[in-house]
């Protein structure tokens, strides 16, 4: 029964974002056939807009319903594609587990510590200036990674987070209450490849 | 005595066969490059290397691509220079701008939409998207003068940039001068996150306009709209003028003598006719 609510809820989203997109492309043909250049640009925007909304959908749907014993939380699943006045395209967020044992995935495109996160990993000199004692790189499915680790000053707790640049796209991934065996093993369950693949 | 002889003649024969036989070799090898290079021409698709001189200057596209963007022409027309041990220098090729196809993009778009091909939707409406910002900002272009302030345009210093993201914006740069050093510059951009800094100076405490002391900026008026011009003794004036809620016209002037002169040949520019064009109210 749940699958079949869970069918019939992706189908009038699916359909909703149809609608939206055949009429955004409606306004865009019409409005640079008149002319009207702003009018076909900003539709244009909410064009990409519902492109990356689709796509943040296909993206949530290739991710893992577990990582290690937590479980996601569906209803905390977000998803939206903002393109005018953002810095930033698609961005899609999952959250697995209950506190006090969480883990969180976000994926951007285009998000502003793209440069500096790569400088880290790919520039030795500069790197190795940027970076503190709590930062380590790694390489998770092939692909350069930072990794931080934080110490919870109320909780006593050591979270991690690790940041794996894509092409335009950055996958973070926090997790609280863990190690570095622990996190690099929910991040090699992440379908990174088709993620960039989908996500350029 | 003839086995003496035998040997000698031998021995003139080889010294004459070794020079011979090292001058065959080398047409050998240069015969094998050549062979080489055809080929690896005719693979890449550059074909003759000589084809380089100004094959894209005819505005074929492919043209300037192929020689100039690979720059393989450019190191076949220097081949004589290689012998030197200089590196070849190009000497000619380039892109040609062609705007993206509108209409065509976005049907491309729309069946890889229907497709649920959703990347290759995206990538042909930034296309669309690209084309019309680049329409919008040739337009813009067109409305500017001639001349200001006596400084004719230099119309080799057009720019329009876009990277048909929408949020990374649109920005068109017009240039005056008098070729003695007097210059008038215009920067419009359409670009959320130029106008944030420009908004700190309006909305920030820490920006307030002081007096005593050398006042290096100040807020001001142009045609009714609230910009920020500054002067620095090095780069002249610069006036910031946002537009609306995401765009901001920029205007720097060198060896303009006063703040009036700058602000005279900006009030020539039609601030509400590029509002609209932009869509900002």
């Amino acid at each position: 029964m749940k699958a079949i609510i869970f069918l019939l809820f992706c189908t009038v989203v699916t359909n909703v974002c149809a609608q939206d997109f055949d009429k955004n492309i409606a306004t865009a043909r019409s409005s640079y056939a008149a002319g009207n250049l702003e009018g076909a640009r900003f539709a244009m925007e909410q064009l990409l807009s519902d492109l990356d909304a689709a796509i943040g959908k296909e993206i949530l749907k290739m991710l893992p319903a577990q990582m290690g014993a937590l479980k996601s939380n569906a209803k905390d699943d977000n998803v939206s594609g903002s393109s005018a006045g953002m810095a930033t395209g698609l961005y899609v967020h999952r959250m697995y587990g209950l506190d006090p044992k969480t883990a969180v995935l976000d994926i951007i495109n285009n998000s502003p510590l793209m440069n500096s996160i790569g400088m880290i990993l790919n520039t030795p000199l500069m790197g190795s200036m940027m970076k503190d004692e709590n930062q380590k790189t790694l390489k998770i499915q092939g692909y350069k990674s930072l990794l931080t680790k934080t110490l919870d000053s109320d909780t006593g707790k050591t979270n991690y987070e690790l940041q794996i640049p894509m092409n335009n796209t950055l996958v973070t991934l926090k997790v609280d209450d863990t190690n570095e065996a622990e996190i690099t093993g929910f991040a090699n369950a992440i379908p990174l490849a088709k993620i960039a693949q989908l996500a350029q | 005595m003839k086995f003496i002889s035998g040997c000698a003649a031998w021995t003139v024969m080889i010294c004459l066969a070794v020079p011979s036989s090292a001058q065959f070799l080398n047409k050998l090898k240069q015969k094998a490059e050549n062979k080489l290079e055809n080929s690896v021409d005719k693979k890449v698709g550059t074909g003759n290397p000589n084809q380089n001189q100004g094959q894209a200057q005819g505005g074929q596209g492919q043209g300037g691509l192929g020689t100039g963007g690979q720059g393989s022409g450019g190191q076949g027309m220097n081949g004589g220079n290689s012998g030197n041990g200089g590196l070849g220098q190009n000497q000619g090729g380039g892109l040609i701008s062609t705007p993206p196809d509108v209409k065509q993009n976005l049907a491309d778009g729309e069946s890889a939409f229907k497709g649920g091909k959703f990347g290759e939707a995206r990538y042909s409406i930034q296309q669309a998207m690209l084309g019309v910002e680049l329409e919008i900002g040739n337009k813009i272009l067109k409305s500017l003068p001639e001349t200001i302030s006596g400084l004719a345009k230099d119309a080799t210093a057009d720019q329009v940039t876009s990277t048909g993201s929408g949020w990374a914006g649109l920005t068109i740069a017009r240039k005056y001068a008098d070729g003695k050093g007097k210059e008038f510059r215009t920067t419009i951009a359409n670009n959320a996150m130029m106008m944030s800094a420009v908004n700190m100076y309006f909305n920030s405490g820490g920006y307030a306009q002081q007096t005593g002391g050398q006042q290096n900026w100040k807020q001001t008026k142009l045609k009714g709209n609230r910009a920020i011009i500054e002067f620095d003794q090095n780069t002249g004036y610069k006036l910031s003028v946002p537009m609306g809620q995401s765009s901001l016209i920029v205007f720097e002037g060198v060896s303009f003598a006063t703040e009036n002169d700058m602000m005279a040949a900006a009030s020539s520019v039609d601030i509400d006719g590029i509002k609209k064009m932009l869509g900002e109210q």
